[in-house]
């Protein structure tokens, strides 16, 4: 196949190099900006201004005060590259349409963000240099609601609280399901970045239906059953006729997503939240071995989380409080803080959903398959007062929290916060080496092991959040290598990212092949070519 | 219109009245708290329109109070703050604080949550530092 004949990939650095042979700030705004590859100050300034006839002077930002908002982030950027040069906020499509033309005219390229709370894998800070920020959280419409068939159809700015008030006020009995931040995020952004909530329709591709992608040159695809004659269906069938698209928009850079339908959980009559407490670390892969045929039968048909004691603790309290020696926290600290505070080293949450007969008897189940590898099941009256369990009980069934914002505290005030998510079977043998592993490489570097497993239909995410102080320079860099170090240990392992923030893209695109790399290239080649979108975007120029 | 219902579940009524919650068995959480707060503040737009300029009260409890008095982030009401440094301090973030663009708070909204927060008393339901 034929790609393009200059190298992207390499070129995508190339900025943050001639800036620093020119002796640049490292802080890519403004009058010192680093701009992309083959673009020069009198495009951006060029395109910027011509994007302010489309948008209006306000709905523009372009220098460094302006951009603050936009250049905030938790993952580390010791040498400030995944800073943006400008921000614009279109509120139609037609202005998507009319910025693109604008883009491709001056070779300027655009990171679209949906809600940009994607935090801990980069907010709206960018993979390479020199972009602006297509921030579309002003196309906040919802534009249907089908009670009957349980969807809804909405645009990239709408926020799962604005979906979860608008349900409300009309007395609609149907869940979302979110992810750990959803006052502040959105369906669009979570599911094309194939995140995860906890609730049965926890997989929020599975759950999507239905895409309209403002394409780089202008033209609007509707996939599914949207670009036909009587598209009553879009919503209701995700497939289509011929290929399948709506997967190339997830994790991609080959077009906008504008409107994207979801489908939506009616309210069941009971909803039933317990806890598996586990004492020892080392009980991890008798968990994992339990919950896989619970899951595949779904007898348990939520997200499962399986949290670290560490993790937890993270959420609520300071380092401070658990530790107060230097290097990494003992696990018998983290044992002890535990204890205190009514955890287990493992807590696995679970909910049962259905009518009363169903739970009871799905309970009895879970019950038992517990019960034989020493599973301390607890329910909702038992944990009473227990901040974790409400806190888990309320993503079971949907509810908005913030409270995982909390981790950003863990080591001081710098909020530092890079997720480590690398993905393998749901089978007990591959727990514990990821466990080892994860110490020995975050030992080395001075970094807690704060860490979950979440258990999916077939699979195991492990969720490692990377805490560090942000505010000091040298910890930052040290966090920056300890993840590349995650990122290629485990990849050698065969434990690859199953996502990752702007700062690693091409380190983990580089662990699924060349050929996988070059069917992206082309594709990106021909619905992009002159690669106005997010290039670098899961390392793909 | 409720799916259960349709499917002839008994405990249906459950599902009508308390489409937030369901049955649970135990006493509203703190977090359950938040989202109630929030959804008790209604914004009232209708499908196919842009979200409407929110009230600082809706505002408040749809993004600051989730953090905000939650354990999360330090109690700010009752505190008298400057409406500069409000402003800043949501434009920018600080520390752990996310940073929130005008897409996602509009100046208007901005300007009106600043003098909200720097007049409101202290609300004794906040909890946290």
């Amino acid at each position: 196949m034929s790609g393009p004949t200059i190298d992207r990939r390499g070129l995508l650095g190339a900025g943050v190099a001639t800036a620093a042979a020119l002796g640049i700030s490292g802080v890519a705004m403004g009058e010192g900006a680093v701009l992309a590859p083959g673009v020069r100050k009198a495009d951006l300034a060029a395109a910027l201004q011509a994007f302010r006839g489309v948008v209006g002077d306000e709905w523009v930002a372009g220098n460094a005060g302006s951009l603050k908002p936009w250049s905030k982030s938790y993952t580390p950027d010791p040498s400030g590259r995944h800073a943006p040069v400008g921000a614009v906020c279109p509120d139609s499509v037609e202005q998507v349409q009319a910025i693109l033309k604008i883009a491709n005219q001056y070779r300027q390229p655009l990171w679209p963000v949906s809600t940009g709370k994607n935090m801990g894998y980069g907010s709206t800070t960018t993979a390479a240099p020199g972009q602006v920020v297509l921030d579309l959280k002003r196309m906040n419409r919802i534009l249907s609601v089908d009670v009957e068939l349980c969807t809804a159809l909405v645009e990239p700015g709408v926020t799962y609280q604005q979906l979860r008030d608008y349900l409300d006020e009309h007395n609609i009995p149907l869940w979302i399901d979110v992810p750990t931040v959803g006052p502040i995020v959105g369906p669009v952004g979570n599911t094309l970045d194939r995140g995860v909530g906890y609730t049965p329709y926890g997989d929020h591709f599975m759950v999507q239906c239905g895409m309209e992608v403002v394409l780089a040159d202008g033209e609007i695809l509707k996939t599914g059953m949207g670009s036909t004659k009587n598209p009553s269906a879009w919503q209701a069938f995700k497939w289509g006729y011929g290929p399948y698209l709506d997967g190339i928009f997830t994790q991609s850079n080959f077009g906008v997503v504008t409107k994207m339908g979801l489908w939506l959980m009616p309210a069941p009559p009971v909803y039933k939240p317990l806890v598996v407490r586990h004492k020892k670390v080392e009980d991890v892969a008798r968990i994992v071995d339990a919950m896989r045929p619970l899951r595949i039968a779904n007898i348990v048909p939520n997200v499962v989380l399986m949290m670290g004691a560490a993790y937890q603790l993270a959420m609520f309290h300071r380092r401070g409080e658990v530790y107060a020696g230097a290097g990494p926290v003992p696990e018998a600290a983290f044992a002890e803080f535990a204890a205190q505070h009514d955890l287990g080293m493992w807590n696995t949450y679970i909910a049962l959903y259905g009518t009363s007969a169903q739970v009871a008897e799905s309970e009895r189940i879970v019950r038992a398959a517990f019960a034989a590898i020493d599973g301390e099941v607890m329910t909702e009256d038992q944990m009473q007062g227990n901040p974790w369990f409400h806190h888990h009980a309320t993503l079971m069934r949907g509810g908005l929290s913030l409270e995982e914002v909390g981790l950003a505290r863990w080591k001081g005030s710098g909020g530092g916060l890079a997720w480590f998510a690398p993905v393998a079977p749901a089978k007990g043998s591959e727990t514990q080496g990821q466990i080892d592993l994860a110490h020995q490489i975050l030992a080395k570097y001075g970094f807690d092991y704060t860490a979950a497993f979440a258990i999916g239909m077939r699979e195991l995410h492990h969720i490692i959040a990377l805490l560090y102080d942000k505010s000091d320079p040298e910890e930052e860099k040290r966090a920056d290598a300890c993840y590349r170090e995650l990122v290629t240990g485990f990849g050698d392992r065969g434990w690859a990212s199953y996502r990752t923030g702007v700062h690693a893209m091409d380190l983990v695109a580089a662990q699924y092949g060349e050929t996988n790399r070059a069917v992206n290239a082309a594709i990106k080649q021909a619905l992009d070519p002159n690669h106005i979108l997010a290039p670098g975007k899961s390392g793909i120029a | 219109m409720a799916l259960w219902k349709r499917l002839g579940v008994a405990g249906f009524a459950l599902v009508l009245a308390a489409p937030l919650f369901a049955q649970t068995s135990a006493a509203v959480s703190s977090a359950q708290t938040s989202a109630a707060v929030s959804s008790a503040v209604p914004s009232g737009t209708p499908l196919g329109q842009p979200l409407a300029q929110r009230s600082p009260t809706k505002t408040y409890a749809s993004v600051c109070a989730y953090c905000h008095g939650h354990n999360v982030g330090p109690i700010i009401l009752g505190r008298h703050l400057a409406g500069d440094t409000i402003r800043t301090m949501v434009r920018e973030g600080r520390n752990g604080m996310p940073a929130f663009r005008p897409s996602e708070i509009s100046p208007a909204e901005l300007d009106a949550l600043a003098v909200w927060i720097s007049k409101a008393p202290g609300n004794p339901m906040e909890h946290g530092e």
